[in-house]
């Protein structure tokens, strides 16, 4: 009877031993499998999030097989963008609100540029550099671009009245927009990569946006965006001025008021 | 990528019921998608929402499973939540487990499915994205594995049907929150055997018959002859006569849609048909080109001006942004001539997309 209940008893325990066993790996194979699956939304979350700043077909390359070396030339159109006056502006008002207005800034003009098919390749201090017909091919691209520099100054001159009316100083925005070839692809250090265009049409473009105090205007224009340009938009010709490693002196536009058609 | 993150505004459209549209819906694909009564003011729109189906086009060459994970992969690539949850809901119905479909969702090239099944799911999405629209050499690496060009051509007919009704339903902004609650339900398990009875009935070969002579002609017909011997050859000939004919726009309006996709996806063929739909409008070619090069033109009237730049903004974009376009069309048209051009512009999209069936051989 005894040594009965002592086999029934270790059947039992062992029984037991194996159920909690059992349990335990279901219960850490559950853990893993839900580390597993937040991990990977997490990895879903960046690559949608990536993929704003760059070709999803580039972002699946980079996670299935790393880095690409390779660029790719493409006809883009690029405004560059930057604020008058921001240095002495950041060595006046306090850190934090300085922050506050430049975030306040770079809102609007991203949404302005994103509206309008554009995307913000980088931000440099209080400039921004926005490219257009980049990520996919856009045949629309310089209407586009011109058009988010109206957007722009439009949402600036909105940002300026908030300003204004919280007694903060406003801001003032010159954009340069220049059309033409260059190598599109992920440029960067292994720490530190971003999708942007490199070549003579983004320096062209920060030159021009440089002009655009010399002419006293907000949005400047070159030919090569000119002549692509709906001629439905308002421009006034501008004497040509020389620029930093261009050899002629080039003719500029200044963008004037959208025509009511092109609403 | 997760749908749930991706911003969903509140629906364009206000639901109209229509006994006879709604009845036909229901006995084509057994069941009144939601969606349904938002679209209704366009006849043709609804039908053609069930017959380009592969209820409406039954399959010859594709499993209807294959046709589902099309649905799930390509819904998934533009951002489509409602679509993607009623796929969702058919794939558990199915009874594939959660577990893979999830492994599918996130990365249906790292996920266990056969290689043969990959390569098709990889041709569909890049049918969808159509960056750069898809060409003979991308359907390659199928005929080296095997596909012949029929079940190439019905497969890019099922990417472009899915990026026909994503379309649909993400510029309409159909909510969402019915279709999302069902996907996630802890009673579909229970009924899922019991639905999946009554869907699968409904499968059935397609027949392979020629195209007659009458149906060769019209709108679009190279399209349509090149996917001759398949069911959706008749069904897309339908769908394009029932477009073109409805009144609620007039057909330049609409041969300006399909003129605007076509540029923006630098579709050829697509350019070419449309621009000679135009001139038979009575557009000039000199007319034509400062329209689709600028999106504008005092040559347009009213309703052409609003709809030229909105169709353009249909090809790509995200979710809020193509709804926000939307709502702002409100201020322009009628309601109804809204769910019209949202149709148009959803087509246009499909049709330009599959441009690649003509050069399969």
């Amino acid at each position: 009877m005894m040594r009965s209940w002592l086999i029934a008893a270790g059947i039992a325990a062992v029984a037991a031993v194996l159920a909690a066993a059992l349990q335990r790996s279901r219960t850490s194979d559950r853990r893993a499998r839900a580390r597993l699956g937040t991990t990977t939304e997490e990895l879903e979350r960046l690559s949608h999030a990536f993929a704003r700043f760059a070709p999803m077909e580039l972002v699946e390359r980079v996670i299935a097989s790393g880095v690409p070396t390779t660029g790719e030339r493409k006809d883009v159109t690029v405004l560059f963008a930057d604020l008058f006056g921001f240095t002495p502006l950041s060595e006046s008002v306090d850190p934090s609100v300085l922050v506050r207005i430049l975030n306040g800034y770079f809102e609007r003009m991203a949404r302005a540029i994103t509206a309008h098919h554009g995307h913000i390749s980088t931000l440099i201090g209080d400039g921004i550099l926005a490219l257009f017909g980049a990520l996919e091919a856009n045949p629309w691209q310089t209407d586009d671009a011109v058009r988010a520099a109206l957007a722009m100054r439009a949402e600036l001159v909105a940002y300026n009245v908030e300003l204004q009316a919280s007694g903060l100083p406003t801001l003032r925005l010159g954009i340069g927009l220049h059309r033409g070839s260059g190598i599109a692809g992920l440029v960067g250090s292994p720490d530190l990569m971003q999708f942007t265009v490199v070549g003579t049409v983004v320096n062209v473009a920060a030159r021009v946006q440089a002009l655009t105090r010399e002419h006293d205007v907000d949005i400047l224009i070159t030919p090569a965006v000119q002549r692509a340009l709906d001629p439905r938009f308002a421009l006034r010709a501008l004497p040509p001025r020389e620029l930093k490693g261009i050899a002629e002196p080039v003719a500029t536009f200044a963008v004037l008021e959208q025509s009511s058609e092109l609403d | 990528m997760t749908l749930r993150d991706v911003e969903w505004d509140a629906c364009v459209l206000e639901p109209r019921h229509d006994r006879e549209l709604e009845s036909y819906v229901r006995r084509e694909l057994g069941v009144l998608p939601s969606a349904v009564p938002y679209f209704t003011a366009s006849p043709w729109l609804v039908r053609s929402m069930a017959n380009l189906s592969y209820y409406g086009a039954p399959l010859v060459h594709l499993s209807y499973e294959l046709a589902d994970l099309v649905g799930l992969v390509v819904s998934q690539d533009n951002s489509c939540r409602y679509c993607y949850g009623i796929q969702r809901t058919v794939m558990r119905v199915h009874g594939l487990p959660e577990a893979r479909i999830r492994q599918i969702e996130q990365n249906f090239l790292e996920a266990e499915i056969d290689p043969r099944t990959k390569l098709a799911l990889d041709f569909a999405r890049r049918i969808s994205r159509a960056a750069p629209l898809v060409s003979a050499s991308d359907a390659q690496p199928l005929r080296a594995a095997g596909w012949e060009p029929q079940a190439i051509k019905e497969l890019a007919y099922q990417a472009a049907y899915n990026v026909f009704m994503n379309r649909l339903m993400t510029t309409a902004a159909i909510p969402i929150a019915p279709v999302e609650r069902l996907a996630e339900h802890w009673a579909l398990g229970w009924i899922a055997p019991f639905m999946r009875l009554a869907m699968r009935r409904r499968w059935r070969t397609g027949d392979a018959t020629p195209l007659p002579p009458e149906l060769r002609g019209g709108p679009w017909s190279y399209l349509v002859c090149a996917l001759d011997g398949l069911p959706a050859a008749r069904a897309l000939r339908a769908a394009l006569d029932g477009m073109w004919d409805s009144p609620l726009l007039s057909r330049r309006a609409k041969a300006l849609v399909f003129a605007v996709v076509a540029r923006g996806l630098d579709c050829p063929s697509g350019q070419r048909e449309a621009r000679v739909l135009l001139e038979a409008t009575g557009l000039l070619q000199s007319e034509i080109e400062p329209i689709l090069t600028h999106l504008g033109s005092p040559a347009l009237d009213p309703i052409e001006a609003a709809i030229v730049p909105f169709a353009r903004g249909t090809i790509r974009g995200r979710p809020m942004q193509l709804q926000q376009r939307t709502r702002a069309l409100r201020e322009r048209l009628h309601p109804e001539q809204i769910v019209e051009v949202l149709g148009v512009c959803a087509l246009a999209n499909a049709v330009c997309r599959l441009g690649v069936v003509t050069q399969i051989e």
